[in-house]
């Protein structure tokens, strides 16, 4: 009886050990893309130092390498893997040429790259979207 | 004249040194996540904390004990000696916290990583203690700490729904992140009810030798400065709302959180955020290990006092120095200070019962506090709220570990 108990409790936090859903690996990726938005957003408007714009670039470029790897790694149903894979490739392009452009004061290179991490904000909400409404 | 200019100084210094990381990071990500829903947690963590810094003045001025000799008197030294383990085990995460919080801001604000700056700014909380006096520590940090009031500049600037933010301050059930919502409502109580804080403003009103003619003083320096603190809290949250929730910014990292005012003050915002939460953890930083040595010497009985030189009271000095000199190892390696925030302020909420429970029998103790005794409301509200954040932290914390 007791085994049977301690076997319940187990599979229950086993099962609630379970790595995040596609849906919450989705939300972590946009509030990244959002960050590196209102980051780049805020240095334009030189309301953010140069330093710390580039930091705050580059940590949203690595934590969106390390979730977007995590999530099309579990190949999530319901999801364009290649389509996501590629936008989610993109945008970290254009995050990491928005630091650099921070370093080589350029702004108006830098509110291009700005401009199309923007698009490609939309496409990640369509997706996310799509996995929200397909669950 | 000079009773007024003791009840301003007591309110301004309760405001400047409300805010430290624990309440800043929760209120941030609750607006983040949340939006207004979770005011109501920063209203009742605030009403909560009202009602203990008065009783912990009061039981000073009336019966001239810290609430740390009276515990031990009381209960006896095996009693303590239990809560004293608890007690200092969170304290000492939430001064790894502070001194975190210190670090990042310089990080944000030079470029340089805090984990560089974990033994200078030790340094300093150290040198300040070791060569400052009470009233310095209390009083001048805390003055420094009035830059925190920006936040309550960029909440009006952004032109909040007020009605919506009122209605925040009625409990909800949240609709999706259930275990989320709780963890973070706990997380906020946590950060509001510190007995660390009851612990530092009863040693420093036996320092500053109270008696009961400083009762109304402490009830109104109680009641405005806590309220008006409770109050930056919650523009915290308001700006949080306003800027991170509509983005879907669910703030994890403090290099996030550092956007909170370039959108209301873009001038001024990024540097004013900084130095509110550099002065705002240094503040903290010096009160917590100031409250761990009173918890320490009170308890063994040593000699103590802030103003007293170091060498009349060696254990005392020995205890913060320790203290401090531990509280820079974990930033050494990395550990990231706004996850030992999170957790240390929900194992607060988890250890509440520990401290406030015997702190209500001695309120209640005619043999301390005569006719001064707590009334029925007061009993009643705070082991409400204690008892209540207990069960959330207990139910909570089990559940975001495990949801991670």
């Amino acid at each position: 009886m007791r085994l049977k108990r301690f076997s319940v409790i187990a599979m229950a936090l086993l099962a609630a050990c379970k790595p995040p859903t596609p849906a919450k690996q989705m939300d972590s990726i946009q509030s990244w893309l959002a960050t590196a938005e209102l980051d780049g957003d805020a240095w334009l408007r030189h309301a953010a130092p140069d330093n710390y714009s580039r930091q705050t670039l580059e940590l949203s470029r690595e934590t969106l390498l390390q979730v977007s790897h995590d999530l099309l790694s579990s190949h999530p149903p319901g999801v364009d893997s290649a389509m996501l894979d590629s936008v989610l490739i993109r945008s970290r392009r254009h995050i990491g040429q928005m630091s650099r452009f921070i370093e080589a004061k350029n702004p108006p290179a830098f509110a291009r790259q700005l401009d199309s991490l923007r698009a490609d904000q939309k496409i990640v909400k369509r997706i996310a979207n799509s996995i929200e409404s397909g669950r | 004249m000079k009773k007024i200019l003791q009840i301003s100084l007591g309110i301004v210094t309760a405001v400047g040194g409300f805010l430290e990381i624990g309440s800043v990071v929760t209120a941030v990500q609750a607006g983040a996540s949340f939006n207004y829903q979770l005011l109501w947690a920063v209203l009742l963590g605030t009403i909560c904390l009202i009602f203990l810094v008065e009783m912990s003045g009061r039981l000073a001025a009336v019966s001239k004990h810290t609430i740390v000799e009276a515990t031990r008197e009381r209960f006896g030294f095996p009693f303590f000696f239990i809560v004293m383990i608890g007690m200092t085990l969170v304290a000492f995460l939430v001064l790894v916290a502070e001194l975190g919080g210190i670090g990042l801001s310089l990080q944000i604000l030079t470029g340089i990583g805090f984990p560089w700056w974990a033994i200078p700014v030790s340094f300093l909380v150290w040198l300040l203690m070791w060569k400052g006096t009470f009233g310095l520590i209390e009083n001048g940090a805390s003055l420094l700490g009035l830059v925190t009031l920006s936040f309550v500049v960029a909440a009006v600037r952004l032109h909040p729904d007020w009605g919506s933010a009122a209605h925040g301050l009625l409990p909800t059930f949240p609709g999706a992140r259930k275990a989320s919502y709780w963890f973070v409502a706990v997380s906020i109580l946590g950060a509001s009810i510190s007995p660390s804080l009851m612990y530092f403003y009863s040693s420093g009103a036996i320092e500053d030798e109270w008696d009961e003619s400083y009762i109304p003083i402490n009830r109104l320096t109680a009641t405005l400065g806590m309220s008006l603190g409770g109050f930056l809290s919650m523009a915290v949250l308001v700006v949080a709302a306003l800027v991170f929730h509509p983005r879907g910014i669910d703030v994890q990292k403090f290099e996030q959180a550092s956007l909170l005012m370039t959108t209301a003050l873009p001038k001024w915002g990024f540097t004013l955020f900084a130095l509110s939460m550099l002065f705002a953890c240094f503040g903290a930083a010096l009160e917590i290990s100031l409250a761990i040595a009173y918890f320490f010497a009170q308890g063994f009985g040593w000699n103590w006092s802030e103003d007293l030189a170091p060498s009349r009271d060696a254990r005392f000095c020995l205890t913060y120095t320790i203290i401090i000199l531990l509280g820079a190892v974990p930033l050494l390696f990395g550990v990231d200070p706004v996850k030992v925030t999170v957790m240390s302020m929900a194992l607060t909420s988890a250890t509440l019962p520990l401290a406030i429970v015997p702190f209500i029998f001695l309120m209640n103790d005619p043999i301390y506090l005569g006719k001064h005794r707590n009334g029925w409301l007061s009993n009643s509200v705070v082991l409400i709220i204690i008892l209540l954040s207990f069960i959330l932290a207990v139910i909570s914390i089990p559940l975001e570990l495990i949801g991670g």
